[in-house]
């Protein structure tokens, strides 16, 4: 039997004012994401890819139509709740790393867990596993203009894991990087899928990219062609 | 790393900025500080537990009025009433200032010596200063400003009195809350005045402070319906009335503390603004791993808080320093007195600090609360 599709979107629609023009993002997108896939989204820029994700994460409303994660169907909830539910279920990776500057890799990547109940011993642990599953264990006191971008990226990979959510979202996150760190960077997102069962939604221009994924879907004009 | 560490991070991730922040704000609450002691200095008069029990009487009609000197034995007979002695403001100047700090009285030394109960003889002898009509008693400030010493003579060029005195020095007190006075005996004003058969004022103490309302309005009703009607009122009425003539030195020194106020104000809250608005997208990405608006809101709070106290803290513990470390009364020439940064001066500044603090976190807070963290996160790509 086929298990529970973790994301659940149907007959989604987002709209927004630019000036004085109604511009419609997404028209009425329906789909299922499983557990464990490494959903590639991709298109050209304006295609409604990043507005879905950004969605999908809780971290933009809907118009209409519904996005149930696990269950939940995060357009009801209220700001805080919101919040809350990101910072349990959602591990984000972005393009430009966004990571804070003052702060050393071990630092960035606890962030996360500073909104837990968890010790400062516990949390150190969770660190340094994260640390480690990205390969950095031996950089966590570096501030990130002390690494490359490819190492700033994964501390950031390391920063959405530390919660160990069940969904990873990362919009181009290879978009900063050479040829080499992408790959590291990519195989990195596989794994997670592969290995750890992580679902994984990844926003790409990049079709050498979206070879690492499970299944890549197309997006045009704000709708799923693909 | 604890939220704290992190707020502390932010706070000093721009060091010039978060020093200058500091600096100004020290600046400010130190400034704050010092005109809320000068006002205390010129508006509060020293004050001392026997003052409580002294009254000064003067003519109805005005402080430059005199009074008749044959008041004396009705007010004596006054019941409550301990002491009383005539006390005439001579207003001289000294050497050849044109402005003198220390004001010269002219009393009844027997007399006088029952009313200031506070102070002690610390050089002299006061019964020297009984015995000849020509001598005078000083305050130790002034005789310390002035290097005098027992035996010097004392010249006073009268402003008031058309008179000039020269005065020997028999004693010296000390202890009371302004030593700096001079006093001689009212019998050489009246023989340089040609006997005019007057006073000044009366200097009366009273057995109780309880009773000294009631004494009051004794010493006023014996005199109603006569021709020298006078005005009783205790030792503290009577010096506000004097600093009332100086005009409204407390709205003035009030204005400019709201000035400094306000001008500190804008310097913090655009210090914050802009501390935020670079921030923009990293609050975004905060927001995005699950920081609600409270929490955000609360670093902001901390960071403004933590610069405004500091900045506080050193502006006024540097002017509770300065001032406490000064020698002002040397500086002023005896203008001010004591200029004491009061624990009370110290609190208000603090509560501006911490005033600061809080108000200058709320427009960035708002705009943090306002921003979306997709809206925050296009700024960065």
């Amino acid at each position: 039997m086929a298990a529970e599709p973790i994301v659940v979107i149907r007959e989604l629609t987002k709209s927004y004012l630019q000036g004085d023009l109604n511009v419609t993002a997404l028209n009425g997108v329906s789909l299922d994401i499983q557990p464990g896939e490494f959903v590639v989204l991709m298109g050209p820029s304006g295609s409604g890819k990043s507005t879905l994700l950004h969605i999908i994460a809780g971290i933009d409303r809907p118009t209409s139509g519904s996005a149930m994660i696990q269950g939940i169907n995060i357009a009801n909830l209220n700001e805080s709740q919101l919040a809350d539910w990101r910072n349990q279920n959602v591990g984000f990776v972005f393009q430009s790393f966004n990571l804070i500057p003052v702060l050393t890799a071990a630092e960035n990547v606890e962030l996360p867990l500073l909104l837990t109940d968890l010790s400062s011993a516990e949390r150190r642990k969770q660190v340094a596993t994260a640390l480690e599953l990205v390969g950095l264990a031996d950089r966590g006191h570096h501030r990130p203009d002390q690494m490359s971008g490819g190492q700033q990226q994964r501390v950031a990979i390391a920063r959405a894991l530390v919660t160990d959510p069940a969904l990873i979202v990362a919009d181009e996150p290879t978009g900063n990087l050479d040829a080499k760190s992408a790959g590291d960077v990519l195989a990195i997102l596989q794994s997670l899928s592969r290995d750890a069962g992580k679902t994984v939604i990844m926003v790409t221009h990049d079709p050498k990219s979206a070879a690492y994924g499970s299944r890549s879907l197309h997006l045009e004009k704000g709708e799923i062609t693909a | 790393m604890t939220i704290a560490s992190f707020v502390v991070k932010n706070a000093l991730r721009n060091r010039r900025r978060a020093l200058l922040t500091v600096i100004s704000v020290a600046i400010s609450c130190g400034l704050l500080v010092t005109l809320l002691t000068l006002q205390r200095e010129l508006t509060i008069p020293p004050e001392s537990e026997a003052a409580s029990l002294r009254i000064i009487a003067r003519n109805k009609v005005s402080l430059a009025q005199p009074l008749p000197s044959k008041q004396l034995s009705i007010i004596e007979k006054i019941p409550g009433v301990v002491a009383v002695s005539p006390f005439t403001y001579f207003g001289g100047n000294f050497r050849e200032e044109t402005v003198t700090s220390f004001a010269q009285f002219a009393v009844d030394p027997v007399r006088f010596k029952n009313l200031i109960v506070e102070g002690r003889i610390a050089d002299g002898n006061y019964d020297d200063f009984i015995a000849d009509r020509t001598s005078c008693f000083v305050g130790a400030d002034t005789m310390k400003r002035y290097g005098l010493k027992i035996g010097d003579r004392m010249r006073f060029s009268g402003t008031f009195y058309p008179v000039d005195l020269d005065l020997k020095i028999a004693a010296v007190f000390q202890g009371t809350v302004d030593d700096r006075g001079v006093f001689f005996h009212h019998k050489l004003l009246d023989e340089l005045m040609g006997n005019p058969g007057t006073v000044g004022t009366w200097y009366i103490r009273v057995a109780s402070a309880e009773i000294s309302n009631d004494v009051i309005a004794k010493v006023n009703d014996a005199f109603a319906n006569t021709s020298a009607e006078v005005r009783a009122e205790t030792e503290r009425a009577f010096q506000m009335g004097f600093i009332s003539m100086l005009g409204n030195v407390k709205l003035l020194i009030g204005s400019v503390s709201t000035v400094v106020v306000f001008t500190l104000m804008l310097v913090t809250v655009s210090t914050m603004s802009m501390a935020v608005r670079e921030r923009f997208r990293e609050l975004a990405v905060l927001k995005a791993l699950g920081f609600r608006r409270r929490e955000l809101f609360s670093f902001i709070l901390a960071e403004s808080f933590g610069l405004a106290l500091v900045g506080g803290a050193l502006g006024i513990f540097g002017a509770w320093a300065l001032w406490t470390g000064i020698d002002l009364q040397k500086l002023t020439n005896g203008f001010l007195l004591y200029f004491e940064v009061t624990p009370r001066i110290m609190a208000t500044g603090g509560v501006v600090a911490v005033f600061l603090g809080i108000f200058s976190s709320i427009s960035p807070s708002i705009a943090v609360a306002r921003l979306s963290v997709v809206q925050g996160l296009k700024t960065l790509d």
